[in-house]
């Protein structure tokens, strides 16, 4: 009887904390189908339903509102960055994990000392380097900035790949395997749940960025700029008040498809944070 | 439509033409023509001039508030502004900017920027001081110094030189008010109005912690705020007068009924029903009004007592401007658009869409609305807009100070010495 | 670091070497870079070689030049236009851009330093190939070379894209950043239009001076001090509620552990702009949460407690001191927690249970084991990462951008350096530049986040990069 108790116990607090956590988005939710067009602050639900924010959304894009083309773009650079990031990630973890080679320590104190350089601050730099390069207000000038740098994320990496035994090197070298056999046929397919935890997360950086891309991309069409450009920007003192239903129906779209792969990829995810956290 | 040109500036440029022996076909016309002829003669050939020298598509962007309003009336008149030149091939962008944010996106990168933009006159200084906007060296289709109203065109000028073209004139602030239940001489003062509020449990309030609203009480006291040459400021706020308007502002916050709330917060309690008369300008005209309905009435400002005299809230008189990039690569074609724009027959469509009071006299005459009366009434008591920028931030926290009732001669103090620090203070 | 002297005076001594003993095709490397494979038939090689050296020395002289022999004084000529009202056209003079002096400047230098150390490398393996031809060695072929990619240089294959990124989104913005901090690039000298130039260390003295007015020191010591204690407790709160919120999932009695946990995983998905804007206006002066707490009487309750004044209207969640730096340590555990929570899932999974089970026989209760063997384990594996995410909540700009970008500060001297209670280094210099255009000051702001970030990771991570103990899990 005790047990019992303590078991019912046990999922009452946590429904009470997922309550808690859950609870800002409910509040998001509930709004998407408010009648009420700006930010409601004085009732948790709405007044009125209705299904026609959505509607907007999806079928009448305007000036200020144009989500299908904002998800087309953010998907695009999402996508590109993830597959630039991922690789650079993985070749820079493989050989400063697996490899031995001059420099490599100070490769790496240099690396580390570079990360910890604020990097709102740099952001104006970057801008001008692109517009050297000709590249900015463009797709692939948000790429380049989302994905460039990203070779000095390779620790968490790097300390997955520390734990793949030498043994296995060892052994196909010596049946003849070249360095770049062993990286694309033993060492990538061995660490699959630590490359797709890297993948999503180099997928998640851009898709969720508005600092830079506000920056980055010039363009004042809305039809060019990212989800998350447009919808901060519906949040501007002369939109939210028409908007806001939008902003939150962006959001909850936004947030559906992060929240499905991360619900299908916890295992995964799980495995790669600790994965590379055992080392680091 | 008058076109006319500055005519000091017309004869040096056309010294410059003749020895240029530009490739127009049309001869400039020779100076012993009668002035007002040579004028009207020139700015049209200067146009032609431009018409004959452009070559490819003339590509110009415009950034304009993200309103749905806006980005429509924008694009009707910018294709009438086409269709006024058939003979060139324009490629006109409109851009949707957020007005507050005007400046910040255009210094970003001031050559990637539009050619030209709409920006409120606080913006001004920091835009010259950038050397973002160009000067507006001619005029070619009107004279803003006839058709405007001469508070919007010396707002446009910075040390002198004219540096926007005036565009609407109603970005002032004013009192909102539902006539249903408050009568003239509840919203005659400040005292007088939250009393009655109180009464009838209702809201009423102005954003004292925002150094734009606030500017209106310490003026009205008679304290002085002024920019001086250096960019910094003078202020006299700590003054006994100062003292005495700070305190008599806290007692009015004080009140159960007074509230300051952001503009967010405002349309929100608005729409909730809980607002009876509130600070605000035209950018919330036609929210107030739906909400209101039969009520909705607009007047000057309130009056509010220091020292036991009444003293009328003074403001800042609002225009918006439209400036041309000074790194615009079609200095010409963008100067001509920004005036197709903003001259009289294109306010009165921006008041038509918007309800933005026009700047231009002419439009201004066919313009009417409770909102924009109560912007002239209160315009005798408005000022101009010249502060330094290191204004904003002490005020704004002085402002909350007197929101949350820490008003004390050392706050005041403090606050004139942030105000009045050196502009280049690091 | 020492060996990185002695690796630089070997290859100058090769260097010397080279030039004295070299044969012709050595000395004519000099000139011309791919000489000396051409005299050992490396015809690939030599080409290769000879057309970056072009390709270098043309684009300095044409592309860079320019802007390097600017570098010292940033440009002096100032942009003058003239208008012609006639033609409407604008004559504009060949005027200085400070800021691409700058930028042009510092690539064209680090351009000509990188040739340099390429050029006598370059000669030291010249003259090893006219040894190695001597004593009759094998030469690679181009091919061999091609294929040494796969296999003994590998790493130069895996490292070079990566590399190229960092300098050109890293390493260059950076050095440029840093440069700025020594110039007066502010509100009234802003490039194309304006020249800034260069003014010393005098921005970062005003950073550690104070008078009535100049109030930059006074506000960095306050900004820097709730930084620091934002990072430690925001790292520790997360970390303890990750592992507590897993370890209550992981719990034997806990039915239908992963909806749990997928309960919590939802609010990963929210983009922080959004779900970080949502909770910042829900907890409004005026918003919902206040509007529930005046209807339910919590608002009298923290009156009566002495917490709030009498005449209090809300309760100033995200607009007073005090309550705001709370309440932002609370929603940065909402943040947080679900993400430890997923990191601790792992590694408690993985605790080695024979420990627990001797520990429990040996009559441990659960709170001495989770204190005694589960913590310090946990505490082991992350301790690591726990000091990246202290250094990475240093420079947490969203959670604080989001939820205090409506904060107004009543504390003068703060607002006079436009600074706030509730901001950290980061933002503080982020609407420095983005709102006061204040560079030169954000660069001081910035190299000195920089240097406690790099102060903090020295004490630990030398000991993890060392690469002493990189072999002992294998």
């Amino acid at each position: 009887m005790r047990k019992t108790g303590k078991i019912i116990g046990r999922q009452i607090v946590l429904a009470i904390l997922a309550f808690i956590w859950i609870l800002p988005i409910i509040w998001l939710f509930v709004t998407t189908f408010s009648v009420e067009k700006g930010i409601n602050t004085n009732h948790f639900f709405p007044q009125h339903w209705t299904l026609d924010n959505y509607h907007q959304l999806f079928f009448r894009p305007d000036v200020a509102a144009n989500f299908p083309a904002w998800f087309k773009n953010s998907m695009f650079i999402g996508v590109c960055c993830c597959l630039i990031s991922s690789v650079f990630v993985i070749m820079t973890a493989y050989a400063f994990s697996c490899l031995r080679f001059n420099g490599r320590k100070q490769l790496m104190s240099f690396s580390l000392i570079l990360g910890m350089f604020p990097g709102v601050l740099s952001m104006i730099a970057m801008y001008f380097v692109l517009k050297l390069l000709g590249l900015t207000d463009s797709t692939l000038g948000l790429i380049i900035i989302y994905s460039g740098a990203s070779g000095l994320g390779y620790l968490i990496l790097k300390g997955f790949f520390d734990t793949i035994p030498t043994s296995l090197r060892e052994a196909a070298k010596l049946e003849g395997a070249s360095e770049a056999t062993i990286f694309t046929k033993i060492v990538v397919p061995l660490s699959k749940p630590m490359i797709v935890y890297t993948v999503i997360s180099s997928f998640l950086a851009p898709w969720m960025d508005f600092v830079m891309a506000r920056l980055m991309i010039k363009s004042k069409n809305s039809a060019d700029w990212t989800m998350a450009i447009g919808l901060f920007n519906l949040l501007q003192r002369a939109l939210i008040n028409q908007y806001f239903t939008i902003f939150c129906c962006g959001g909850l779209m936004v947030a559906v498809p992060i929240t499905i792969l991360f619900i299908i990829m916890q295992k995964f995810y799980v495995e790669g944070v600790t994965g590379g956290a055992v080392k680091g | 439509m008058k076109k006319k040109v500055l005519a000091v500036l017309l004869a040096s440029a056309m010294a410059i033409t003749a020895f240029a022996g530009c490739g127009s076909k049309e001869e400039s016309s020779t100076t012993t023509e009668t002035s007002e002829e040579t004028k009207e003669a020139s700015s049209d050939d200067a146009i032609a001039n431009l018409i004959a020298s452009t070559e490819g598509t003339v590509d110009l962007t415009l950034w304009c508030s993200e309103t749905e309003e806006y980005q429509k009336v924008m694009k009707e008149l910018c294709d009438n502004f086409e269709a006024q030149y058939p003979d060139v091939d324009f490629n006109i962008t409109i851009g949707a900017v957020s007005e507050a944010d005007m400046k910040d996106r255009v210094l970003e990168d001031v050559e990637a920027a539009a050619d030209v933009f709409v920006f409120p006159d606080d913006q001004l200084e920091a835009l010259v001081k950038a050397g973002a906007l160009n000067e507006v060296a001619a005029q070619y289709t009107y004279d803003m110094n006839e058709t405007d109203t001469a508070a919007t065109v010396e707002a446009g000028q910075y040390n002198g030189k004219q540096y926007a073209y005036p565009f609407t004139a109603s970005n002032g602030y004013f009192l909102y008010y539902d006539s249903s239940i408050l009568s003239e001489e509840d919203v005659a003062s400040w005292e007088a109005l939250t009393a009655k509020a109180e009464e009838l449990g209702k809201e009423v309030g102005c954003e004292v912690s925002n150094a734009w609203y606030l500017y209106g009480f310490f003026k009205g006291a008679g304290c002085t705020l002024e920019e001086n040459e250096d960019q910094s400021n003078t202020c006299d706020w700590n003054s006994e007068t100062g003292l005495a308007c700070a305190e008599s502002l806290q007692k009015i916050c004080a009140s159960k009924a007074f509230k300051s709330y952001g503009n967010d917060d405002f349309l929100a309690q608005l729409a909730d029903g809980k607002i009876a008369a509130y600070v605000s300008g035209t950018w919330n005209d036609k929210k107030v009004a739906e909400v209101f309905g039969d009520g909705y009435a607009a007047t000057k400002l309130p009056t509010f007592e220091v020292n036991g005299e009444a003293k009328q809230m003074n403001s800042y008189s609002g225009y918006k401007f439209m400036g041309v990039n000074a790194y615009s690569k079609n200095t010409g074609w963008a100067m001509l658009l920004t005036e197709y724009l903003t001259q009289a027959s294109s306010q009165e469509a921006v008041y038509a869409a918007t309800g933005e009071g026009p700047s231009n006299t002419e439009a201004l005459k066919n313009a009417s609305s409770p909102a924009l009366s109560a912007l002239a009434e209160q315009s005798q008591y408005a000022q101009l807009q010249r502060v330094g920028g290191k204004y904003w931030e002490p005020a704004a926290a002085l402002g909350k100070n007197i929101v949350d009732g820490k008003v004390s001669q050392q706050v005041l103090d403090d606050a004139v010495a942030g105000i009045t620090q050196p502009a280049d203070a690091e | 670091m020492g060996n990185f002297f002695k690796k630089i005076g070997n290859n100058l001594k090769g260097f010397g070497e080279a030039t004295a003993k070299g044969d012709i095709w050595v000395k004519l490397s000099l000139v011309i870079m791919g000489a000396g494979y051409f005299g050992r038939r490396q015809f690939a090689r030599a080409i290769l070689m000879t057309l970056l050296e072009v390709g270098v020395i043309a684009s300095v002289i044409n592309v860079f030049a320019p802007y390097m022999a600017k570098l010292n004084t940033l440009g002096t000529v100032q942009r003058e236009e003239i208008f012609d009202a006639l033609t409407m056209k604008k004559t504009v003079n060949d005027y200085d851009n400070s800021l691409l002096i700058l930028l042009y400047g510092i690539i064209g230098v680090l351009i000509i330093v990188a040739f340099i150390v390429l050029y006598i490398s370059n000669m030291n393996a010249v003259y090893r190939l006219q040894k190695m031809e001597k004593e009759g060695k094998h030469i690679n072929s181009f091919k061999d070379d091609l294929i040494s990619f796969k296999n003994e240089n590998f790493h130069i294959t895996l490292l070079t894209l990566p590399s190229l990124g960092v300098i050109l989104m890293n390493v260059i913005p950076i050095i440029f950043m840093v440069c700025i901090a020594f110039t007066n690039y502010d509100e009234n000298h802003q490039p194309p239009t304006y020249l800034f130039t260069w003014v010393g260390i005098k921005n970062f003295i005003s950073l550690f001076t104070n008078s009535q007015t100049i109030t930059f020191g006074y506000a960095f010591v306050r900004v820097l001090a709730w930084t620091l204690l934002w990072a430690v407790l925001a790292t520790v709160t997360t970390f303890i509620g990750g592992i507590l919120l897993a370890q209550f999932i992981n719990h034997e009695h806990t039915m239908a552990k992963g909806l749990w946990r997928t309960l919590f995983v939802i609010t990963i998905g929210i983009p922080q702009f959004v779900s970080l804007l949502l909770i910042s206006k829900m907890f409004g002066d005026y918003g919902i949460v206040n509007s529930f707490c005046e209807s339910t009487g919590i608002l009298n309750m923290f009156k009566n407690a002495g917490l709030l004044p009498e005449s209090a209207a809300y309760i100033p969640f995200l607009s007073q001191p005090g309550w705001a730096h709370v309440t932002i340590i609370l929603v940065n555990i909402w943040v947080g927690v679900p993400y430890q929570m997923l990191v601790a899932t792992g590694i408690l999974m993985n605790i080695p249970t024979d420990q627990i089970e001797s520990a429990r026989i040996d009559g441990a209760n659960k709170y001495q084991i989770f204190w005694k063997i589960t913590m310090p384990y946990v505490l082991f594996i992350t301790g690591p990462s726990l000091i990246q995410s202290v250094i990475n909540n240093i420079n947490n700009f969203n959670v604080i951008y989001l939820l205090t970008y409506n904060y107004t500060t009543t504390n003068m001297a703060l607002a006079n350096s436009n600074a706030k209670e509730v901001d950290l280094l980061i933002t503080w210099l982020f609407r420095l530049t983005n709102e006061q255009s204040n560079y030169k000051m954000a660069s001081v702001i910035g190299i000195v986040t920089f240097v406690i970030c790099a102060a903090l990771s020295l004490l630990t991570f030398s000991r993890m990069i060392s690469g002493d103990n990189e072999e002992v899990y294998r």
